[in-house]
This record gives C-alpha cells, sequence and structure tokens, in this order.
C-alpha cells in the first residue's frame, strides 16, 4: 500500500540526521546570518548610503525608519521560499530519499511486498512533507531575519494581512512549493535511470542552469523572444516566475507578457507530471536485483 | 505434499547466456530446502525471480500458491539475498522497524526485540549497521526475512562471511525455523557440508537446468559403494570387471549393500586376500561434484 511506503520512507529519513540539516536547516540557517551580518554592515554605513543617489528602493526602505510591515514581509517571503540556494539543498534530502535503496542496496528489501509505482510514489509524498518542511523552516527564518533589520534600524512594527493577502500568501507558498517539486522530479529520474545519489544530485542542478540560460542567451538570436512557446516550455523556473508575479500583482505583474500564463503552466505540468511518469514506468521494467 | 514453490519451464536469459534453462522444480511445504550449484548455475537467477526482482524471458512460477510480484502471496514471505546492506545511519532495532513499516505493520518494539534476540543481536540493537560485521549483518538479514512472521523464507548463502561459531548458530536457527516454528526454508549455499547438515531436500541446479533432487539420504546413499583393500589387485580388478574401479591401492565396488558379503566371499574364495573393507558413502558433496561436473575431490568416507 502507499501508506505503507510513506510510513516507512518517513521513519527512514527521521533518522538521517546528516539529510536534515543539509536539505531543511543549513540554507536557512545561513540565510539568516548573512542577512543579520548584512543589517550590521549596513548599519554601519548608513550615513553614507542613505547619500547615495544610486541606492536601491529597497535599501533606502531599509534606511528611511518606516515601520516594517510583517504581514507583507512573510507574503515577500512566501514568493521566495524556492530560491536557488533553497532548491540547491533541498535537493540533497531529496537525492537521498530518491537514491538511498540504490545506494544502500535496500530496494530488495522493501519491493516484494509493495507494487513499484507504490514505493516511488511514497517516496514522491516523503519529499513533498520534507519540501514543505523546509519551507516552513525557510519562512521562519525570514520572519526572524526581518525581526533583526526592524530592530537593527529601530524600525517599529506592523501587521497587515487581509483575507485576499492570506490568499496571496497560500498561493505564493504553493507555487514555490510546485518549483521544488519540479525540480526534484528531474532528481528522482535521473536516480532511477542512473542509480545514482550523485547523478541524482547534479542533473536537476545542470538543467537548472542550462533552462535559465536557454531562454535569455541562445534562444532570442535564434528569433525566439522570451514569450515565445519555445523559450516557456524549455524554461519551467521562468514560468513559475511568470505565474507568481501575475499572483503578486500591481508592477509585477505588470511586467509579464500577455499570453504567457497558459503556456506557463503548460511548461509547469510538463516538467512536473513528465519526468516522475517517466520514473515510474523505467522503475517498473527495472531489474533490482542490480543496484 | 503442498507445495510452496512451482516453477515452470522458467528461463531466463541475459543476452546470449541462459542463467536459467527451462526449470521445473516443486519446492514442498516444510522443512529445509537446499538449492545447490555451481557459480552460474542460476541459483541466485532463480530466487531473484521468485521474489520479483526481475522477470522471467519465459516460463512461469508460482510462490504460496501466488503468482510473482502478487502483494498478497508475497506477504506470506521473507528473503535474505547474499549478505544485506542497510541504511549506515540507522540501529538494528530501526531497521526492523523500517522494514516493519514497509510492510505494512506497526512499529512494535515487542516483535523486532523478540527477533534480535533470535538472531543474537540483542547486545547490538541500539548499534548503528554501519560498524556491523558481515556476520552481523547476515543475521540481521535473517532477522528482517523473519519480521513480519512468514511461512516461507528465502536465504541466499545465509552463512557467508561467518566464523564457525556463527555458522553453527546460523544452522541450529535454520533448523528451529522449519521444525520449532514450522517455517519452510529455502537456502542456496556454496558450503555443502552445512547443506548437508541443515537441508532435508536439496535440488542441484546446473547451468539452469535441475540435475538431481530428492532428500539429503536419497542422494548421498545411492552413490555408496563398497572399499576393498586387497591383494592382487589386477586379479581384483579383473573379477569385478566393470563393477569395479581402481582408487590407489584398493578397489571400489558398485554393489548393494545386501550383496556385499556374497562379493567378499567370492573374491576370497577365488584366492584374493582382502586386507580391509569398508562401506564408503557419497556425501553431498561427491554428488554434487559428480553432477555438475566440477572439480572432483578425494572420495570421502562415511560411517555405513
Amino acid at each position: 500500500m502507499w501508506a505503507d511506503a510513506i510510513r516507512a520512507e518517513a521513519f527512514r529519513l527521521s533518522k538521517s540526521r546528516t539529510t536534515w540539516f543539509w536539505s531543511v536547516f543549513f540554507a536557512p540557517i545561513l540565510l539568516l546570518i548573512v542577512g543579520a551580518i548584512s543589517s550590521l554592515v549596513i548599519d554601519a554605513n548608513a550615513t553614507k548610503l542613505a547619500a547615495d543617489p544610486d541606492a536601491p528602493p529597497e535599501l533606502t526602505q531599509m534606511l528611511s525608519m518606516q515601520p516594517l510591515d510583517m504581514g507583507q514581509a512573510m507574503i515577500a517571503n512566501a514568493g521566495n521560499l524556492s530560491n536557488a540556494l533553497v532548491l540547491l539543498f533541498i535537493l540533497i534530502g531529496a537525492a537521498t530519499v530518491y537514491a538511498g535503496d540504490y545506494r544502500w542496496e535496500t530496494w530488495r528489501l522493501i519491493s516484494a511486498r509493495n507494487t513499484r509505482p507504490n514505493l516511488l510514489l511514497g517516496k514522491l509524498a516523503v519529499v513533498t512533507g520534507l519540501s514543505l518542511v523546509a519551507m516552513l523552516v525557510m519562512l521562519i527564518s525570514g520572519t526572524l531575519s526581518d525581526l533583526i533589520q526592524a530592530a537593527v534600524f529601530d524600525r517599529g512594527l506592523t501587521f497587515t494581512m487581509d483575507a485576499g493577502d492570506v490568499g496571496q500568501f497560500f498561493l505564493l507558498a504553493g507555487l514555490s512549493l510546485l518549483r521544488i517539486l519540479q525540480f526534484t522530479m528531474i532528481g528522482l529520474l535521473a536516480a532511477v535511470m542512473t542509480r545514482s545519489l550523485l547523478v541524482a544530485l547534479f542533473v536537476p542542478l545542470v538543467l537548472a542552469i542550462a533552462q535559465f540560460f536557454l531562454p535569455m542567451q541562445v534562444l532570442p538570436p535564434m528569433g525566439f523572444m522570451p514569450d515565445s512557446w519555445l523559450s516557456v516550455l524549455v524554461d519551467p523556473g521562468g514560468a513559475l516566475d511568470s505565474i507568481k508575479d501575475l499572483v503578486r500583482g500591481g508592477d509585477a505583474a505588470a511586467g509579464v507578457p500577455d499570453g504567457v500564463l497558459p503556456k506557463a503552466w503548460i511548461s509547469v505540468a510538463l516538467w512536473t507530471l513528465l519526468p516522475a511518469a517517466g520514473a515510474i514506468a523505467w522503475f517498473n521494467r527495472q531489474d533490482l536485483s542490480k543496484e | 505434499m503442498s507445495a510452496v514453490i512451482e516453477t515452470r519451464n522458467l528461463t531466463k536469459t541475459y543476452g546470449t547466456v541462459k542463467a536459467l534453462d527451462g526449470l521445473s522444480l516443486t519446492i514442498p511445504k516444510g522443512g529445509v530446502y537446499g538449492v545447490l550449484g555451481p557459480n552460474g548455475a542460476g541459483k541466485s537467477t532463480l530466487f531473484r525471480i521468485l521474489l520479483g526482482l526481475i522477470a522471467p524471458t519465459e516460463g512461469d512460477a508460482s510462490v504460496m500458491g501466488g503468482a510473482i510480484r502478487d502483494p498478497k502471496a508475497m506477504r506470506r514471505m521473507g528473503s535474505m539475498i547474499e549478505t544485506p546492506r542497510y541504511p549506515p545511519y540507522m540501529s538494528a532495532r530501526q531497521v526492523l522497524t523500517w522494514l516493519s513499516l514497509a510492510h505494512g505493520l506497526t512499529s512494535d518494539t515487542t516483535r523486532t526485540d523478540r527477533w534480535l534476540e533470535r538472531v543474537g543481536l540483542t547486545e547490538a540493537a541500539d548499534r548503528r549497521v554501519r560498524g556491523f560485521s558481515v556476520g552481523m549483518l547476515q543475521r540481521l538479514g535473517v532477522a528482517a526475512a523473519l519480521i513480519t512472521e512468514p511461512e516461507l523464507i528465502i536465504l541466499d548463502e545465509p552463512t557467508s562471511g561467518m566464523d564457525p561459531p556463527g555458522i553453527q548458530e546460523m544452522r541450529a536457527l535454520i533448523r528451529s525455523l522449519a521444525h520449532d516454528d514450522g517455517l519452510t526454508v529455502v537456502l542456496a549455499s556454496h558450503q555443502l557440508l552445512e547443506v548437508q547438515r541443515v537441508c532435508d531436500r536439496v535440488a542441484i541446479l546446473n547451468k539452469g537446468k535441475l540435475v538431481r533432487e530428492g532428500t539429503v539420504s536419497e542422494l548421498t546413499t545411492t552413490g555408496e559403494r563398497l572399499r576393498l583393500s586387497l591383494t592382487p589387485l589386477d586379479k581384483a580388478s579383473t573379477i569385478l570387471g566393470e563393477r569395479g574401479t581402481v582408487d590407489g591401492t584398493a578397489i571400489l565396488a558398485n554393489v548393494p549393500r545386501a550383496e556385499g558379503p556374497a562379493l567378499i566371499r567370492a573374491l576370497v574364495e577365488q584366492g584374493i586376500d582382502i586386507d580391509e573393507a569398508r562401506w564408503v558413502g557419497t556425501d553431498l558433496e561427491s554428488v554434487f561434484f559428480t553432477e555438475t561436473g566440477s572439480i572432483q575431490t578425494p572420495e570421502h568416507d562415511h560411517v555405513g
């Protein structure tokens, strides 16, 4: 049963402290420390930076001593929960879950009593849970970072979040989760096809870098603009960013070209479902006696 | 006699190599069943097909009355294939809990502790498996195979890497599982003496085919011969003809036990001096080497 696969996988993951540290706690702790140091450095140079006419608006706002709206800050953080650092480190956990049974030759122990799709779907469910925990820890880290910043710059705190804001918060968080899962699906396919933890770790990274640069550097000279079908299809991360901008509204939404939304959803769906379906199909026929 | 495993014309081909070649085998319920064969005979391939790890090229098999990969049938079977490995950060107790959950059971510590005690790992229950010896991993593998309390257990080389006391303990455990707990144990081993001591029935495979099958006593008594130390050797050899084989300074006579005294009398009457006469049996090792065409070892005596 699927539930058995989930319970077993979750139990095993719960015992791997190394995986928890790297995939859930390292990035938020690092960002918290970097954020705190940045605030202190900026505060130490506040007079000089405030006089700089080329200072970015975020910096100007930070130094303005206006109250910090924690509700809006949380919404901004929700949209940033799938940043590159989170993706990089959550992949360590995902690769461990997806490729662990090949690495430790344990498929033969668990595959006889469950169906193979259930086993892989169990891993997907556990990686989804791990991603949610990582996002929650990152959200807490972001909130703490905002509080430190407010304390360093003597900014007061307010909290505004109406029903629309709550919806926006969960939509952005959901889209961030989707980005993480889409990214880790490539890791799943790579793990099943190559039986290697390292390949499961590096293929999504290399692919993400390629996906980032293709629509910006390679395709435009070939006549494919950023809103073309091909450009959107090859860059599911960019597609999700466009959807997030539309959810954010305002200036962010204004920057999204017309007609991109359906292409973006198709790109996201393809890059999420195809690797998962491919992995299940491959795994179903795989010789598990060779690990 | 109901069967726990039945294979019909089971064939597995890897490229041009036939790992299994039309194997039809029936393994009865109860007792310890040994599957023997030299490297490449098809033992591991057979086990892997039975466990659903690989698919056969031709033929089919049933386990506990169900098809291979049938979850209902698989739930009645436990297995250990070669030296098992586990996530190194887990303790022995955690490994068994993890496998219990994977097999749809609860994380019941009473059950895990009982099996850890049964395989002699109580003291190491909370140690991480990364520090386990091969023998300890083998024992944990047996406990893992038994955690679901199956009716059939398949063990591939269960004593591999174990020291002599460990082998003795494993042998006792296997026999106890079969005769006290009522499990059917199917095992493959290269240690023929161990198989002879622990198994009730054996099948000998060679090049993917079944070459002999039967109880251990059936296989080891059919090749019994009378070893005669005598003089003159040439004359005795002529008298015995095809029934006798010269073995150093003695002759091995292929005669049924009942005819032994008459043969000795006949030789004495024809002027042969018999220094010593005793029955030498074929142990499983001799049968194995004869059937598989492997390098023959010296004849082993047994009290006959």
